[in-house]
């Protein structure tokens, strides 16, 4: 066990944990943040994207150890930033939630994309958000609402 | 004037025999030492040659060549099957903005989670496929063409060639891939690091050679 000290959301966190932990379980487990999902656990769906210095990243497979003082943002801090809240309202605009589960991880992906690209062409949308799976299919409503968003976002 | 003549035709045999001899002595070395610097080329050859054929053992190991790829993707596993989760080239051989490499690969391997890591991951640029679009590894005379092409391999010289070998961090994590997912080792390159090295050396001492056609 080692004690890691955190930026979460901004906030310092302390964690004491097994160096291999990734942080999708130090996140849930230990600083009771459950807006991030397990899915796969093997990075192939997305569920459990966060952003970690500024990069969407698949928090399921990134030990704690590998953290190394870069900030984690999560879905819980998506509502005070200014292109996730836009992707938020985009997102309830066109009501794409079916289950939900994929949802925090899809938002991650899609603000990730329009914070490096504001008018992303159908390509572009594909591509970055190829990783993230929804079993519920809601792929042509995802790519609506990150236009709209991106017609939002200046 | 007979007994003249008959005296003067071994003496002229000699004269002729000793020339013979003269130019000989001048020819002759210069011309052992052409034969000699010919056949020490060819033998330095030979050897750049074979160094080549291991630095050319390592290169199309799946360690090194999923990441040298003709395609818009990596390559994984020693079958080099596509690279999972839709993962894509991108402009710069690092993803795209919201699945870059990084998303996953982090500065070091991540042994618990089973995902290698390194500084800087990324695919070589396209100038740098080892394969062609079918994925089919390209012949020894043609990586060999490609490596040593300085509009290809960004300007390196064989110095340059030799130290992205010894230093290079995607290099070096190819001689330690550590652990799969399924906690198994991943399979390591025919030569050890410094084995690589050291016939890299000898490649770049004996002037690069590059294996004829094809």
């Amino acid at each position: 066990m080692e004690t890691y000290k955190l930026t979460v959301n901004g906030q310092p966190r302390e964690v004491t944990v097994d160096p291999g932990t990734p942080l999708l379980w130090v996140l849930r487990e230990e600083l009771k943040m459950t807006g991030t999902k397990y899915g796969c656990g093997i990075a192939a769906c997305g569920a459990c994207t966060v952003h970690l210095g500024g990069v969407a990243t698949r928090s399921c497979v990134v030990p704690v150890s590998l953290v190394r003082g870069r900030p984690v943002v999560t879905i819980e801090a998506m509502a005070e930033d200014p292109v996730g809240r836009v992707v938020q309202d985009a997102w309830v605009s066109k009501d794409i939630v079916q289950c939900g589960y994929c949802q925090s991880g899809q938002i991650m992906s899609a603000v990730a994309l329009l914070k490096a690209t504001r008018k992303p062409t159908d390509a572009n949308i594909e591509e970055s958000m190829g990783g993230n799976l929804c079993r519920c299919a809601t792929y042509v409503r995802i790519r609506e609402a990150i236009k709209v968003a991106s017609q939002q976002l200046k | 004037m007979l007994a003249g003549r008959s005296m003067l035709r071994p003496i002229s045999a000699l004269l002729i025999a000793c020339g013979a001899w003269s130019l000989s002595m001048l020819a002759g070395p210069a011309g052992n030492d052409a034969s000699q610097e010919s056949k020490a080329s060819a033998s330095n050859r030979a050897d750049g040659l074979a160094a080549w054929q291991q630095v050319y053992s390592v290169l199309t190991h799946p360690r090194c060549i999923n990441c040298h790829t003709a395609t818009s993707y990596p390559q994984q596993g020693n079958d080099r099957h596509r690279h999972f989760a839709n993962v894509v080239r991108g402009p710069a051989g690092k993803g795209v903005p919201a699945l870059q490499c990084a998303t996953c690969h982090q500065e070091a391997n991540a042994d618990s989670t089973g995902v290698p890591g390194a500084h800087d991951w990324h695919l070589a640029p396209l100038s740098m496929k080892w394969q062609d679009r079918n994925d089919k590894i390209l012949s020894s005379a043609e990586v060999c063409r490609a490596v040593t092409d300085r509009a290809k391999n960004n300007n390196l010289d064989g110095a340059g060639l030799l130290k992205h070998h010894t230093q290079e961090p995607l290099v070096l994590w190819a001689f330690q891939p550590s652990r799969q997912i399924d906690g198994s080792l991943r399979t390591l390159p025919p030569l050890t690091h410094d084995e690589f090295v050291s016939a890299t050396r000898k490649w770049v001492e004996a002037g690069m050679p590059c294996p004829q056609n094809p």
